[in-house]
Order: structure tokens, then sequence, then C-alpha cells
């Protein structure tokens, strides 16, 4: 193989890659076309190849594929009508969400309006119960009656979602069937197919969001099929999920809630392929951009996965404010901290940074559009980390008059000079992020202190070590090519299917007939859909895992199983994996309680893509470019700044200094030393 | 101490009894705190001042345990050692009754109390009667654990936890969760002597200074903004058993001094079932409704629950006295809320809401299914319409003042014989208004089994609906029927097989005057 490319399109920018045979890189990036993404797409495909010299026939690789186009569409609501069918009687299954009230203290909070009206949803005379029987069968009266109102709406996609469909699908897939077959150009989403577990309104939530996301991402998965066949490219195009997998346009097009977060998971992923050329296990994912932070932890060289998140958070950025979606994802922090993140003194007196940004439009005040508030980047630049003549390359000169003038107000109100108030903004942007990673990863009983951070995005290699000091570590890496590492990270990352299945059943007492039934129709599942994105059944390794709790208790606990359930059918190796993680988790284990199985997981991967590409060693170490004047720690301390690209492996730097590349600006305090390894990671430890 | 080492300071005590109640939240058995997050975490300061509360739990808690550990700081003052721990479920101490039960640990810098992090918890069980209002007095109610210690320099107080074990039904869920309270007090002890390391702090008395005398200016400055006087609200309700209470109150809003002072004096006197609420509770429910219109983004701590004064008529149903039953106090002390904001109306009527169907309603059901396998199930329970707001409707289907979650219907199919008919909202139950209140729902469900079962259910305002504010009209009242009867006990009743019970939730009062094409008695 040639070449291989990535296209990772986000809110603000698209990012291509080029990987040749020998593990070289083309990397360009360019503003997302959020008029037509695919114009984008094509645009900055055709950039790089021109500079590569290539034609599109010579990429003989895959094309990856990581996109927002799923999330727009939830966010933007332009999509067509869509509607839901609910058993009858629980029509209003969206409306009245679990009942919760997210913020306890604030009495105008809002929800989001469900993605399909009332008047669009219908209820079907029929019934499952919890152990699968069918007590009522699908009518086909009832079916074809619905079927003409949804011609008469003009309805384009439908959602199914059927009490206890995810312990027996029959119902949902009759009426599925019916309504194929009388409005064969409709899209159809049946909830016991997209998110087959217990909990009806996340079940119905995720289904819906489903439905309404089809119309918009197939036909924008058919035109990009189109076009790369039209232009010569070899293969079909590879699309990013959420939960860092990788399948064909056919799979991910049958299920575009997968792809909610399939950039961010990109990223992860890429931080999972470094943690492993480096030999460590474990770390934090830390990407900090204009107006938000997102981190992942990673386990055992894995992102740690979510089997619910939510989409399209309408109040103040508030949990419980979004449609909850749940489909396994990657397990993202993201918190409301980032280069535009807006500084204030409160009520109290108290100096707050964010959540309100400046975004990239009109951004900071350094960006000179008239803006007064101060920001995050205006803080740094008045510091002195960042270069006002240096930033994105010198293609963007920031105004440090202006970022000066919006400190000194902010400095006034405080009552401290503005040094004082510049370095407070970037303390406290530090301590909103350490703090948010902590509860997060105690949430989840992991013990975030000493994990090294792996930081990229434009403002995280400025903050990284500031963040690893609060959180007891004293190790950061920053990869190179930071500023498209997304798309970097489609191409080290295998093709691989995420399947998971409610089968609710004591874990002393399960069924292993039954079990072996579930876990063979996932297994076949993954297959077809891994043989679509070009990977034979041989070559797939699967692996089993479970969700498992004490009876009575509503959350579970994920476990990967060391065997196929199905061939070792040993409950008791099943409950001592489980009793392991939920000690590590929690500390203790209640004695006497039974143990129940809630959820099958299924992950079907093919083979690892190899990246091997090493700097040589030695080299001409890089000298200071300039000295520069950082108030950051002390008053007028003149600090070295290098230029990355001059850094020869295995050069070491020690801080306080500041190492500049286009996109991002690597920050190291005192006490801190830098050294270049050979995958050309800055490789940034506290201490000697 | 300036606005940036505050901040950082303030932010690292919040994030760290925060972190804490994620955790019990997570690991809890207590269905009803894993679910509805009905817990409470804080830290106190060698003074016994609540400093930092965690940004999570329902309101009867969070302002309970101000009050709970406060008193366990006097009690135990001077007679403390390191590695112990105090316990407390008393109702009048704590969140007013037996189920929740307060955990308090001091930290310890050396041989110095340097601060204490305490959590109040619902748990699954605490002998006696069980869930509901039934018993005839707080003995017949459960286990009463006055102020004692649960751990002795790190070693467990064996004579209570015997005393424990064989008083609770469900032992191992009740020491998994207090286990959980007294480790997740050791790891807060961790992260606060880091913290205090970090900063360079010997203690944090003026660290609470800062944050208690802030919080509290803050509160007097937003209390000065108002009307001075006196402005008189009135809420009342039926509750099972078909007993009407009203609850009276007196707002007095002093701009001068920056204080608010609730009198509930005319409310109705205690009574002889187990809804009666202990002063605690409704202090807890009081604040709550005024901190929530006056300023919800300020942090709880004890300043700024200082300006807000609260009393209540000894022996009145929201001052009750020894040995009143309060089992299931959260009928009648979810309403608190509900005079106050009235009140509150006139005097900021933008940041008021209707009154809304109130205290949510509970349910437990006790049977054999057909293979004569007998269960019990966990509480869950069901919400009506919230009032309206002056520019938005009220949420519909939506708890309040409250904040539990429901438990999906097919969680509770798996677990019990139980098959739901019908789950919807009940469509023009919110009162008309200028924005109209939420509406409540309509939930129908029966047994499939051949044995007569028993149904624990607390409906209430099966009367009269909740009341409009401002010229908008009442919400529908609630109703509940066994086979389309309807039934008002307020004690377990027996169920046939076959019976079918239905039940409809309140709807919520609309807020202004409805616009001329709107019908009264319901929305078009």
């Amino acid at each position: 193989m040639k070449y291989s490319l990535a296209v990772d399109i986000g809110g603000t920018f698209t990012d291509i890659v080029l990987k040749s045979a020998d593990g070289a890189l083309s990397v360009d990036k360019t503003l997302t076309t959020t008029d037509d993404l695919i114009r984008g797409f094509f645009d900055g495909v055709q950039s790089v190849l021109r500079r590569a010299g290539i034609t599109a026939s010579e990429v003989d690789g895959v094309v990856v594929h990581a996109t927002t186009v799923v999330t727009n569409a939830l966010i933007e609501r332009k999509g067509e009508a869509t509607a839901l069918l609910t058993t009858e009687g629980f029509r209003d299954v969206l409306l009245i969400r679990n009942e919760h009230r997210y913020e306890m203290y604030d009495p105008q909070i809002e929800f989001p309006d469900p993605l399909v009206p009332p008047e669009l949803t219908f209820g079907i005379a029929e019934r499952t119960l919890s152990d699968g029987t069918v007590l009522k069968a699908v009518a086909r009266a009832d079916i074809e009656a619905v079927a003409r109102r949804l011609r008469a709406e003009g309805v384009r996609s439908v959602a199914i979602c059927f009490l206890n469909s995810f312990a027996n699908p029959t119902n949902e897939r009759m009426a599925a069937e019916m309504l194929a077959e009388l409005l064969p150009d409709i899209f159809i989403t049946a909830s016991s197919d997209v998110a087959p577990q217990i909990r009806e309104f996340q079940r119905a939530s995720t289904a819906t969001v489903n439905a309404y996301a089809m119309p918009i991402s197939q036909p924008y998965l058919g035109r990009l099929r189109k076009r790369l066949a039209d232009e010569g490219f070899a293969n079909t195009p590879l699309i990013m999920l959420s939960s860092g997998g990788v399948v064909g346009a056919e799979t991910a097009g049958r299920h575009p809630v997968r792809m909610i977060e399939s950039g961010p998971a990109a990223g992860a992923l890429a931080a999972c392929h470094y943690a492993e050329k480096l030999g460590i296990d474990r770390l934090m994912s830390f990407d900090m951009g204009g107006t938000t932070a997102k981190a992942c932890l990673i386990e055992n060289g894995e992102p740690l996965i979510t089997g619910l998140f939510e989409v399209d958070r309408r109040y103040r950025f508030t949990e419980g404010s979004g449609l909850p979606v749940t489909v396994p994802s990657i397990d993202m922090i993201e918190i409301g901290a980032g280069g535009g993140s807006i500084a204030h003194v409160d009520d109290l007196g108290l100096l707050k940074v964010g959540p309100e940004s400046a975004g990239s439009s009109p951004g900071p005040a350094c960006y000179g559009r008239g803006v007064d508030k101060p920001t995050v980047t205006d803080a740094d630049l008045v510091l002195g980390l960042l270069d006002a003549a240096n930033f994105l390359g010198g293609d963007m000169k920031l105004d440090l008059a202006a970022a000066k003038k919006a400190i000194d107000g902010l400095a006034v109100k405080l009552g401290v000079t503005p040094v004082q108030a510049a370095r407070g903004i970037y303390r406290i942007v530090t301590e909103t992020m350490a703090s948010a990673a902590r509860t997060h990863a105690t949430d989840r009983g992991i013990d975030y202190r000493g994990m090294p951070l792996f930081a990229f995005g434009g403002a995280g290699p400025v903050h990284a070590c500031e963040v690893a000091m609060l959180l007891q570590s004293s190790f950061v890496i920053v990869p190179p090519q930071s500023s498209v590492l997304s798309a970097f990270g489609t191409l080290v990352t295998p093709i691989r299917l995420d399947l998971v299945r409610s089968s609710l059943s004591r874990l002393a007492a399960i069924d292993w007939d039954r079990a072996g039934r579930v876990l063979d129709e996932l297994a076949d599942e993954a297959y077809a859909a891994l043989e679509e994105a070009g990977c034979p059944r041989g070559n797939v390794t699967l692996i089993f895992g479970a969700d498992l709790r004490y009876l009575g208790q509503q959350h579970e606990v994920s476990v990967t199983l060391d065997a196929d359930p199905r061939i070792q059918r040993d409950s008791a190796a099943i409950a001592k994996t489980f009793e392991q993680a939920y000690r590590v988790l929690y500390g203790v284990n209640p004695s006497h309680v039974p143990i129940e199985l809630v959820t099958w997981r299924l992950t079907a991967r093919g083979p690892v893509t190899p990246f091997d590409r090493e700097l040589a060693p030695g080299g001409t170490p890089g000298k200071p470019k300039r000295w520069r004047t950082v108030d950051a720690w002390s008053d007028g301390a003149s600090v070295p700044v290098y230029d990355r690209k001059s850094l020869a492996v295995d050069q070491t730097i020690s801080g306080p200094a500041i190492i500049e590349e286009r996109e991002t600006t690597t920050v190291l305090p005192p006490d801190w030393t830098a050294t270049i390894d050979r995958f050309g990671c800055i490789i940034a430890r506290k201490g000697s | 101490m300036d606005g940036v080492e505050l901040e950082i300071l303030w932010s690292n005590l919040v994030g760290i009894v925060t972190e804490r109640a994620k955790a019990l939240q997570r690991i809890a058995f207590s269905p009803i705190v894993r679910e509805a997050g009905d817990l409470a975490c804080a830290l106190f300061d060698a003074r016994g001042r609540m400093v930092a509360q965690a940004n999570t739990g329902t309101p009867g808690h969070i302002n309970s345990l101000a009050f709970a550990g406060a008193h366990l700081v006097r009690i135990f003052d001077g007679k403390l050692e390191p590695g112990d721990v105090m316990i407390c479920n008393d109702p009048w101490l704590g969140a007013g009754h037996f189920f929740d039960i307060t955990v308090l640990t001091p930290i310890y810098d050396g041989n110095r109390i340097l601060a204490y992090i305490g959590s109040t918890i619902h748990h699954t069980d605490i002998g006696g009667y069980g869930i509901g209002a039934g018993a005839r007095d707080v003995h017949e109610e459960g286990l009463w654990i006055p102020p004692l210690k649960l751990y002795e320099r790190d070693r467990p107080n064996e004579v209570l936890h015997q005393i424990i074990r064989n008083n609770v039904r469900t032992p191992d869920a009740v020491f998994g969760d207090l286990s959980a309270q007294v480790s997740s007090g050791r790891a807060a002890s961790e992260r606060l002597i880091a913290l205090c390391r970090r900063h360079g702090l010997a203690d944090i008395e003026g660290l609470s200074d800062e944050i208690i005398n802030r919080s509290e200016e803050a509160t007097r400055a937003a209390i000065r903004q108002l009307k001075s006087g006196t402005y008189h609200g009135e809420s009342s309700f039926d509750v099972p058993g078909g007993e009407v209470i009203t609850l009276k109150s007196a707002v007095t809003v002093d701009a001068e001094k920056g204080e608010i002072l609730v009198d509930f004096a005319g409310s109705s006197p205690q009574t002889t079932t187990g809804i009666n609420v202990v002063l605690n509770y409704t202090h807890a429910y009081s604040t709550f409704a005024i901190r929530s219109c006056l300023n919800p983004h300020l942090p709880n701590n004890t300043g700024s629950l200082a300006p807000i004064k609260v009393s209540a008529p000894e022996g009145s149903i929201i001052n009750c006295k020894y040995p009143a039953p309060v089992n299931a106090r959260h009928v009648v002390g979810m309403y608190v809320p509900m005079p106050i904001l009235k009140a509150l109306y006139q005097v900021m009527p933008d940041r008021v809401l209707a009154e809304g169907s109130g205290a949510v309603w509970t349910i437990q059901i006790q049977g054999t299914d057909r293979d004569g396998r007998p269960f019990t199930s966990s509480m869950f329970n069901y919400s009506g319409g919230m009032g309206a707001r002056a520019t938005k409707p009220g949420p519909s289907a939506t708890c309040y003042p409250t904040g539990v979650a429901a438990v999906p219907i097919e969680i509770l199919e798996a677990a019990m014989p139980i098959v739901f008919d019908r789950k919807e909202l009940r469509r023009g139950s919110g009162g008309a208004g200028r924005s109209p209140g939420g509406e409540g729902q309509t939930i129908q469900f029966h047994l499939r089994t051949s044995h007569p079962w028993l149904l624990n259910a607390v409906p209430s305002r099966l009367d009269r609906g909740p009341d409009g504010i401002g010229g908008g009209c009442p919400g529908a009242a609630g109703r509940f029927e066994i086979n389309g009867k309807p039934v008002s006990e307020a004690r377990k009743l027996t169920v046939q097989p076959d019976d079918i019970v239905l039940l409809e939730t309140p709807g919520g009062g609309g807020y202004g005057t409805p616009p001329d094409n709107i019908a009264i008695n319901g929305r078009n």
C-alpha cells in the first residue's frame, strides 16, 4: 500500500492527514464548510494530494473519516419530519423523561424539546412482557392506519420503541417490516436494533436521535462514496464511531447515532497509540481548544467507554439538559474552559473563568475584533506565554495592547496588579480543569493521581504542566501533529465494532443456551460489519464483556471477560471478574448479595495497523530562537523560546522554557525538564 | 485573601465534597440514593460551621445536614480522638426521620482537628414500621440511634454495630452504605490535608471566615434589594386519609438588616399519622424556597443560610414534638415551599413559580408471585406538574421541590410481577395562565399474581389542585382509584389479584391571567 488518507471534519476545522507507505505524513487544516461538509472534505483532500504530488488513484489504502455531520444535525434541528411509534399508553415517553430536575436550585431550568413532536408520536396496541413473552402481537391494520398518517404528514423517518423490546424484539421487527412494505422510501429505526438495552426512555431517546439523523447522514455518506469513487480512490470510506470503532459506510449509515463523538474518539485513540509506543498503560488525554477542554481516561491502553451520554445540552451546558443516548462511546468529559473562556469578577468578589466563551468568533480581546472581555488567551498573552507575532505561525497577529487593556479592567475590579490578575486567570482555568478531571475520575473509581497527561489542541500544551501538578502528576506528553491529532488517530486504529444487548438474569441461574444465542447474534452482526469494512472473518478478534451489578443496585459495572462465555459457560469465573472490578472501584464487596447480569458486550476488531515511524537520534540540538519576558511565575523573568522544529531527538530543555510550533505552544514551568523522544513527542517531567 | 486565592481554595473545598457525594451515590445500595441522589455531603470547619456542600442532593437533606453537623460537633466537643467516627439518626437533630443516618468524621492533622466531613444518606431500612405513615408514634418507626461513636480510634463500636445489625431488615445493605459513608470521610480527609499543604494553610478557619462572611454578606445584599414588609402566603392540601393540612407563612423582609424571617404561625397542628415534620426539615425547605428565588447560584453554607430565619409554633405539623410519628415527613415537608412562594410573589414576582403538585407520590408493593415467591419492591415515585414560571410554562411530570427521578417501567417490570397499562401525560391538568402549569400524568398498572397483595401508596392533593398565581388557574387535583373507585387511605391496602390501580397526579398551577382564547379549567 502506498497511501492512506484520513479526514476529520470538526465544528470549526477540517483536518486532513495523508500517510505514505514509509510513514511520512502530509497534513492540511482548512475551515469547515458548514453549508456543505463534503465540499470542504474534497477541497482539503485535493490540496493535500496536490502538495504530495500524487493523484487520487494512488491512494490505495484506507480512507477513514470522522465527522460532525450528526452532531450538527442534532444541534441545528433542521432535519426532516420524524415520527415515533410506542406501545399504546406510553406515547409521552420522550416528554416525561425520568421526571428529574437536573438542577435543584434553579426554578428557571429548561428541558430540550424532543426531536419528535407529540403529534407525530403514535401508540400501537401491542405488548411484550419483561421476560420476553408477547402478550399482544402487532395488528397489521394498526400499522396501515399509522402509515397513512405518516404519508399525509410527509414523515421521512420513523423510530419504533416498544416496551421490553430489549428482551424480545419480535413486535418491533414486525412493525418495522410492515412499515417498510407500506412505505418503502421511509427510514426506519427499531430501538431493539440500535440500542437493545433496558430503560425505555433512554432507548426511545436513542432510537429517535438515530431516526432523526438518518435522512441527513444517509445522503451524506452516499455522496461521499460516490465522489470518492468518481475521483478514482481505490476503496470505499471507513467511518469512525464514538466508541472508537471503525466500520464501513453502510454499517455506519444504518446507525448514525454511533457517529456523534467520532472526532473526539479519534483523538483519544491517538493518545492510546502513543501510550503503547511509550510503554505507558494509563494516562489522561487532555485536549483544550477555544471553547472547551475535553479529557479522557485511558487505562490498560484502552480509553474508558461509557454506555450513556448526552447530546445537545440546552441549559448552561448542564448535565441532564441534553438528549440521552445509550450507545458505546468514549467516556469524554467536556469542560467549559478553553482559550476563549471569559474571566469576570462575581458578586462575591471572586475571579471566575468561563463557562461563557468568546469562542473563535469574535474571539478573545487580543483577536482585535473590538471585544473588551478578558479571556484565557489574553491572560496567556499578557503573561508572555504566547507570542503576539507567532500565533498560527504568525498568520494571525494578536493585539497585545487590547489584551492588556482587558486584563487591566479586571485587575482594577479585583484590586490586584494586572500581572496578578492574569496569573489568577491562568491558575483558575487550570484549577477548573483539574477539578473536573478529579470528579470525573472519582465518579469512575479511578485513582487519577500521578497519571501522565497527554496534551493537545491549541491551548492544551500551554496549560498541561500546571494541570498535571494539580493532579499530583509529574509527566506530560505533547505529541507531534497535535493540531490534526484526531485525523491521525483514525489511521492508527484497527477496524472495530462495539455492540451491546441487555439480557437480564441472575448470574448464578443464567440460561447458557439463551445467552449463547444472544452472543451468536452479536458476533454475526459484528462479522458482517467487519467484512464490509474489508476485514475477513479469519482476522477478527472477538472480546466479550458484561455489565453486572449486585441485585437491587441500579448502576452496573462493565467488565471485560478473559474467555468466550459461549464456550466457557462459567458463571463463577464471571462473578470473580466482577467482584474484583467492583472492589477496585468501591473498596468493598457486599457479602451474600446475588449478582445480576444486565447486558452483554462484544467488541470485534481487526488487526492493528502498524505505524512505526521513528526519528533518527542525534542531530544538532536546537538553540533558543529568542528570549522573552514571562511573568507567569516571577516578575520579569527572561525565558528561552525554542522552535519545536529545530529540536533534535534526545535534546533536553530545562524549564522555565517555551517551545513554539505553528498551532500551539508548550509551556515548561520552572522545575520541569523536557526531552524530545524518537516519536517526536515532547516528554516533559517535573524534577530532574 | 484576594479574589483569586479565595476562588481557588473555595472551589477546591466544594470539589472535595462533590467528589465524595458522587462516589456515595454510585456505590449506594439504597435505591433512593442511587436513583434520586437522596443524600448530602458537607465539610464543616473546626467550629462546626458548614463551609462547603456538594452540588448534589435533595433540599431536605442538604440543608438539614448543616444543623446535624453543628449538633454533633457541639455534643462531642473535647471527646474525640483520631480515628473516631460519629453517627446519629435522631429525627429532631437531623433530617427528620430514622431512615436518614448522618455520619460525621473529624479530620485530624496530627492531633489537631482541622475540620469535619459529614454525609447524610437515606438508608434502605431502619427496622420498625418500614416505609409509610402508619406508625402511631416515633418509636414504632424503627431504630433510634442517638449521637454515638460508630468507630473509636479506628475500631468499630461493636455494641452499636450489633444493635444495628439485629434491628434492621437488610443489614448487608445498611452496613454497605455505612461503610461507604465512613470510607468517604477518609478519602475527603486526605484531599483536604493535601490541599492545605499545597497552599501552606495551618488550618481552614481563616478560609471559612472568608467564605461564610462573603456568602452571608452577598445574601444580605440580595435581600436589601427587596421591599421591606410582611408578606403572607397560605397553602392547603389534602393528605392520605383525607385530612386537610394548611400551612400559613408570614415572610418578613427586613431590607435594612438584610434578613428574612419565615413564620408559620397559624399552620395545622401535628397529627396522628407519620407525616409530621421536625423544624430542621421545615427550615431546610424554607431556605430552599427563598434561596432558589433570591440567589440560586450562591453556594450553600452557614453564611448563605444565616440571614434566613424560620420559626413555627411548637406542636404544629411543621415543628412537631416528641413522640410524634415522622416517617413520611416528606408528604407535608415538600409543601413547605408553596406558601412561601406565594408570599414571595408579592415582592419578587418574576422569580417565583406557581404552586405545583407538591410531594411526589410514593409507592411500595409487597406480594407473592405466581410461583409462590414473596417479593417486596423498593419505594418508587411519580410526580405531577410543576407550577408555571413568569415567562415559561411549568415543566410537565417533573418533580418539585425535591429532585428524585422515576424508576423506569422496564426496571420495575423486571423486578416484580407488575404490568403497566399506561403512563402518559394527563393533558389539560395543568392550570391555564399567561404561562400554563405543567401537566400531571396518568399511570395505570396491575399485578400478574394469583394472591392478594399489599399496596402502600402515598398520594396527596386528591381534593384540591395546586393554586395558580397572579390570575393563573389552578391545576387539576389528583385521582387515586382501584377498579374505578376512589381510595383515600393512609395505611397499606390489601389489593386483589385482578384489581387495577389508577394514579392521576395533579397538574401545576398557571401563572398570570390566561389569554382570552384559552378555556378555564385546562388548555384547548
